[in-house]
């Protein structure tokens, strides 16, 4: 399958400050390729640099063959983009906003009403179409923002953070239409979120962007596959490279390595756009285990402590997850 | 197309904007009619304020006579004859400002052709401006005398000579008659000059029998103020488009940043000369049913159109600069008060601007609005033609390639 975007080491820097940093990556045709992060990792400059918003401080992109540098025009119209703030005017109807933002894609006539037609059917918002922006709730608000995106019939469609702030009915509706769009159009779809469920939900393949870097990407199932059987963390009271080196050895554990204790940060509220943080440090030491048969590695790390006489002070099991993942590959949380 | 599409999208959000609109356009309306309402009672105020002048006549003839005829006729300036001694008195007793000094032999070196010198004296701390006035309106008096009797001399000289002609021809040319006839002529190039040269003077007495009534100075400074403030609205709606994510979709649209400043820069256009359109309208035809004198709207048209077109440019262009200065709604709210408020007062939109040349000498130049105010005044108060507009147009749009300048420079995209 060709590739629809290919991106080559793009940088975008702000003074001394680079927000992105040497990015490399593939998204084919017809795939729906996930962007996975916290927020502030560099996931929207990376969208804004290849919509054409902002302009790269280094590297290039190319979309349906066509450079960002030097074809920006040809690839402004392959592009489709959803931005995550609510872009469109709250005092207009749904209606108007829509053939405001077709004429802009240079449509006219009976084609832009009937492409708005469209959309509004995709985002299932046909019977409020008349009504204005501001009456409606947050999800409708969201889908109306991607109905925008779609007036064009892009090849490339760009979808940042398209949930934040949805009721879970709305992201279901956001969902069916993403995977609508890409399985009956074709449309390929550069999907960004800080949820990992709608990317191990929506994406074929995912690339894990943290602080401007992509630390890991591949399918989802050779992804979570870095974690075998998962993670454990143990607490002790005393830990050691020797202790270390012990549990490593012992059956269904793949690693074991002295790590910083996974403290769940308190609750967020729904659409909490908060930097995920670095997990603090207390003083009781954790050991961090890849297992490859987790439970098998849990009842062997029991029976060793209690062989040894050493006190458990804190267990922690951590599904192979996407979120898990991440933790495993930053030492960060995906807030939510 | 993309730019007239941002344009009509910004429109139809005004629209719906109420409290946009009033401000628009019923507010600058309210401003003139309280303002002129309250101070209606000035319009009946009969005070001589054109500028005084002592004259000493020690010459007394005929031509002296014409000369303080001519400069009392002339306009702006109060004529009040005097004798040497208590001209002088008045002079150093700071009685008086200026005293113009007509010598003894004014009149028979005017008959010999021979020059002579009048004196302008004023006090030392004298208005600079009013002086100037001063001795331009007696300069183009004694110019017009001198005019008349080289005119009359020179064809007197011609009708010398006629008479030596054959007589068939000497009853054509009498001396009298061509003398009749360069009367006639100089009369008439008086009533309609080739030339005209009007001279502006300090506290404007110089029509008082075409006095503007206050309604009618105060129009051209509100509709300057409140077009002005338009680009309040240009200003905001790049803010507010920056701030609720829709501007990063249309920089991810095909359209380039130049057809998005412009289709932000279009309704503020539109609206500030439909607002030109409402003020003027309401001040021809309304004010009459509230019991206000219409307003005048000058003699020239075309010259009104052009420079509410001028102006409404200046003014859009203006919200471009404020939207590259101010990067929150707070700033725009400063930049838009500091700079639309602040230079429209400095600019002569509530103060008139021969007060304030007087007051803050050329500071009011560096203000768009003093270049709009002037231009609707020489219009619609002074009654003035195109032509002589043509400066306050040229400074208004030079104000408007700079605010593009730099607007454009520190306008951030990102």
């Amino acid at each position: 399958m060709p590739a629809v975007l290919e991106v080559e080491k793009l940088v975008k820097k702000y003074g001394d400050f680079e927000a992105v940093k040497g990015i490399s990556f593939e998204v084919q045709e017809g795939e729906v390729f996930g962007l996975l992060g916290p927020n502030g990792a560099g996931k929207t400059q990376t969208i804004s640099m290849l919509t054409g918003v902002i302009a790269p401080t280094a590297g290039t992109a190319r979309i349906g063959g066509h450079d960002i540098h030097d074809e920006m025009s040809t690839v402004k119209k392959l592009n489709g983009l959803v931005p995550q703030d609510l872009a469109l005017y709250p005092t207009l109807s749904a209606r108007s906003n829509l053939e405001f933002f077709g004429r802009i894609y240079g449509l006219s006539g009976r084609e832009l009403k009937e492409r708005v037609a469209d959309v509004l059917r995709i985002v299932a918002l046909s019977e409020r179409a008349d009504q204005a922006v501001e009456t409606f709730s947050g999800g409708m608000k969201r889908r109306a923002n991607i109905a925008a995106g779609l007036l064009h019939q892009p090849r490339l469609l760009f979808l940042d953070e398209p949930t934040v702030g949805v009721d879970p009915q709305s992201r279901n509706h956001i969902f069916e239409s993403v995977m609508r769009l890409n399985r009956e159009r074709g449309m390929s779809i550069v999907y960004t979120s800080h949820y990992m469920e709608e990317v191990e939900l929506l994406c074929n393949r995912v690339a894990i962007i943290d602080e401007g870097r992509i630390i890991a990407m591949d399918t989802i199932k050779n992804l979570i596959a870095l974690l075998g059987g998962g993670i454990i963390h143990i607490g002790l009271e005393h830990v050691n490279e020797t202790l270390v080196r012990q549990l490593s050895a012992l059956p269904g554990v793949e690693s074991a390595e002295i790590t910083a204790p996974a403290v769940p940060p308190p609750p967020a509220g729904e659409g909490d756009l908060e930097l995920a943080e670095r997990e603090p440090v207390t003083a009781e030491p954790v050991i961090k285990l890849v297992a490859k048969n987790s439970q098998q590695a849990i009842v062997n790390v029991i029976n060793f402590l209690n062989d040894e006489n050493l006190t458990l002070t804190s267990l922690k099991i951590l599904e192979p997850n996407l979120e898990s993942v991440f933790l495993h590959l930053t030492g960060k949380k995906l807030r939510e | 197309m993309s730019a007239w599409s941002i344009a009509y999208k910004d429109l139809q959000i005004l629209l719906k904007d109420r409290g946009s609109l009033f401000q628009l356009f019923m507010l600058p309306l309210v401003f003139i009619l309280v303002v002129a309402g309250a101070f209606s009672g000035m319009d009946t105020n009969t005070a001589d304020t054109r500028v005084p002048l002592s004259v000493v006549d020690l010459d007394g003839g005929q031509h002296a006579q014409a000369l303080i005829e001519g400069i009392g006729q002339a306009g702006g300036v109060s004529v009040k004859l005097t004798n040497p001694s208590e001209g002088q008195a008045q002079l150093e007793a700071g009685e008086i400002q200026r005293l113009l000094t007509i010598p003894a032999d004014f009149s028979s070196s005017v008959d010999q052709n021979i020059s002579v010198i009048l004196r302008l004296t004023n006090q030392n701390d004298a208005d600079a401006q009013q002086t100037e006035a001063v001795k331009l309106v007696v300069e183009g008096a004694a110019q017009d005398l001198a005019l008349e009797f080289q005119i009359l001399a020179s064809l007197q000289q011609m009708g010398e000579m006629m008479a030596s002609s054959p007589p068939e021809f000497q009853r054509a040319f009498t001396v009298e008659r061509i003398q009749q006839q360069a009367r006639t002529q100089f009369e008439a190039a008086h009533m309609q000059p080739l030339v005209d040269v009007q001279q502006r003077v300090p506290l404007a007495g110089g029509e008082r029998e075409q006095e503007p009534s206050f309604v009618q100075t105060s129009v051209p400074g509100f509709t300057v103020l409140f077009v002005f403030l338009a680009a309040q609205s240009t200003a905001r709606s790049i803010h507010d488009e920056k701030k609720s994510g829709s501007f990063r979709r249309l920089l991810a649209a095909p359209i380039s940043k130049a057809s998005l400043l412009v289709g932000k820069t279009l309704p503020s256009f539109i609206l500030a000369l439909v607002q030109f359109g409402v003020i003027f309208f309401v001040g021809r035809v309304a004010f009459g049913w509230l019991g206000f004198p219409p307003i005048s709207l000058g003699h020239d048209a075309i010259a009104l159109i052009l420079t509410a077109v001028v102006i409404a440019f200046c003014a859009s262009t203006m919200g471009i600069l404020i939207a590259s200065l101010a990067h929150t709604e707070a700033q725009v709210g400063g930049v838009s008060t500091l700079l639309l408020w602040g230079l429209g007062i400095i600019g002569g939109s509530i103060i008139p601007t021969f007060i304030l040349d007087r007051i803050l000498g050329p500071l009011p130049r560096i203000a768009p609005h003093y270049w709009a105010n002037r231009a609707l005044d020489d219009l619609m108060l002074r009654n003035l033609p195109l032509p002589d507009i043509l400066p306050e147009l040229g400074f208004l749009l030079g104000f408007a390639a700079l605010f593009i300048v730099i607007g454009l420079w520190r306008f951030d995209f990102e």
